[in-house]
């Protein structure tokens, strides 16, 4: 099956001075991301990740390598023609409304007649910003532009959709509720594939991760086994009394094994926050 | 509705797309509504200096007066849209959202071009309407008062100042493209608007370095200036107004050749813009 994108000996150089002092923003990259999968992009600031995913969106020609999305190489306009993009702390046309906004980048992507005017609808319902279509864009909060972002990127029905930092300044809330979006289209069967710095959402929504290090690849694999740790196990009990968890640790001896560690469960500290804050309605967000 | 084919050829609608959001930005932006306002004000008052007397014929000091508030205030907003219609989108990152499409660099380009060009077009269809406007209402007076004096019939050619405003617009196409050229390499909105300037006044000052060097003896300083006189267009050939309220008409073929000299103008710059902003990073 060929992969949503395919990356090969990828290397970007910046030239920082007329006397040809470079930066390498990407060294010698090579990766797949397989489609229908949530594919997580992670490393600190300036590790290459947004450098890589402007090659891949056709921004930037690469120095060396070579990069396709479902087989177009990514220089190539049509390869674009499946793909969706927010980019980070997006920024749209202030004096459109939300509406006006999703309806010109459905145009530009090829969408027209009462297929857009109903498309646009629905992705503009499936964020929840229905009550703010009409308003202007520049009224809208930090977490209504994500919003508004990931609307537009799909508009046109994309295979492929790359968010550069959805969650970047928007409160737990509506951070959660971007990862709900995401698992949705992967349910769709899109391909997902997200940066972002809160590695807890990345873990929970991606089936695989790759960690750059300056522009280098350092890791890549399917998340469970990455942070799994092989050979153990958790079981979660009921409280046992002293004299039982003993017997327990006897028994688990006699058979050659260890208790390494007895401890009290806890909940995530953005699952009880969640769990308490009640979800505002969304599209009434004031800026 | 998903493509089934990967080609995506050069689309004029896009293009018209990318242009209907330009145009509908620098609408709404003030700047535009000012300097339109400031151009009808001072189209307006050619009305009021009349009594003043310039050596000239009334009807001729409104026209000139008109032309030349059209003419100030149009080079600016050329300039000063273009600029801004063009950095918005870069600075505002707009453009990085708009080109991860699939667009062609050329359509945003022309794209942008076009939407600034009808920016100016309507700008050049108001002013030109409110002085042919601001004329017929004079010499429909003057010609009650003094009908001996237009016993020849009217002096002012309408249909000419039409196509003088056409001619206008059109300088203010090349002026436009010239613009975007430069924001095509450029790195800042202040840098482009000084240089649209620089490229406004040798445009309209070539020609005297031309008549200046062509006695020079020196050959390389002569084909310098001469290659310049190539690159920078001699906005004095749309200088067509002279006759303007003098009872003379315009010559067809002149503004024939104006528009197409324009147009080839427009064509090349833009050409080079694209190119230059196709090996630009975003």
């Amino acid at each position: 099956m060929t992969p949503a994108i395919a990356i090969r000996g990828l290397t970007k150089d910046f030239a920082l001075t007329l006397r040809g002092v470079k930066l390498r923003a990407v060294d010698n990259l090579t990766l797949d991301v397989p489609a229908g999968q949530v594919f997580g992009l992670l490393g600190p600031n300036g590790s290459g990740k947004s450098t890589t995913i402007k090659i891949i969106l056709g921004l930037l020609e690469p120095t060396a390598g070579e990069c396709t999305v479902f087989g177009l190489p990514s220089r190539r306009v049509g390869s674009r023609l499946n793909v969706g993009y927010l980019p980070e702390a997006p920024y749209f046309y202030r004096y459109l409304s939300g509406l006006e906004l999703v309806r010109f980048y459905g145009r530009i992507c090829g969408v027209s007649g009462r297929r857009l005017r109903e498309r646009a609808q629905e992705v503009i319902e499936w964020v929840g910003l229905g009550s703010a279509a009409h308003r202007r864009v520049g009224t809208y909060s930090k977490g209504m532009l994500q919003r508004i972002g990931l609307a537009q990127a799909l508009v046109h029905d994309p295979r492929l959709i790359i968010l550069d930092e959805p969650t970047a300044g928007v409160d737990p809330v509506g951070s959660a509720e971007i990862s709900e979006l995401i698992l949705k289209l992967k349910k769709q069967g899109k391909t997902v594939l997200i940066t972002s710095h809160l590695l807890a959402q990345i873990e929970d929504i991606c089936d695989r991760v790759a960690i750059l290090d300056r522009g280098k690849l350092i890791l890549e694999g399917a998340v469970n086994d990455l942070v799994g740790l092989q050979n153990r196990q958790s079981l979660i009990v009921d409280s046992l009394p002293p004299a039982e968890l003993q017997a327990l640790r006897d028994w688990l001896a006699a058979r050659g094994h260890a208790l390494d560690a007895v401890e009290q469960p806890r909940t995530r500290l953005d699952q009880l926050f969640l769990s308490k804050v009640s979800r505002r309605q969304r599209g009434g967000e004031s800026a | 509705m998903r493509a089934a084919h990967h080609a995506v050829p050069f689309s004029l609608a896009r293009l018209g797309i990318v242009a209907g959001n330009t145009f509908l930005e620098a609408v709404r932006q003030k700047l535009f509504g000012f300097l339109l306002l400031l151009a009808v004000a001072l189209v307006a008052s050619a009305q009021l200096f009349r009594e003043f007397n310039f050596g000239s014929s009334e009807l001729k000091f409104i026209a000139d007066f008109g032309l030349g508030a059209m003419v100030f205030f149009g080079s600016t907003l050329t300039i000063a849209a273009t600029a801004q219609l063009f950095f918005s989108e870069i600075e505002n990152r707009t453009a990085l959202t708009l080109l991860a499409k699939p667009v062609w660099r050329t359509e945003f380009i022309f794209g942008k071009f076009l939407g600034v060009f009808t920016v100016v077009g309507v700008f050049c269809a108001l002013t030109t309407g409110l002085l042919v406007g601001l004329l017929y209402q004079r010499e429909t007076a003057l010609m009650a008062a003094s009908p001996e004096a237009f016993a020849q019939g009217c002096l002012i050619h309408y249909g000419d100042l039409v196509l003088i405003g056409v001619l206008q617009w059109l300088k203010f196409g090349v002026l436009a493209a010239a613009t975007l050229l430069i924001a095509s390499f450029s790195n800042t909105n202040l840098y482009t608007v000084v240089m649209g300037f620089f490229v406004l006044v040798i445009c309209h000052l070539q020609y005297l370095a031309r008549d200046a060097y062509a006695q020079v003896a020196s050959l390389p300083l002569r084909l310098l200036v001469q290659v310049l006189g190539y690159v920078f267009p001699n906005f004095q050939l749309f200088n067509v107004a002279d006759q303007i309220g003098v009872g003379a008409a315009l010559d067809p073929l002149v503004f024939v050749r104006v528009a197409a000299y324009a147009l080839i103008y427009i064509g090349v710059f833009c050409g080079l813009a694209v190119y230059s902003f196709s090996r630009r990073e975003i």
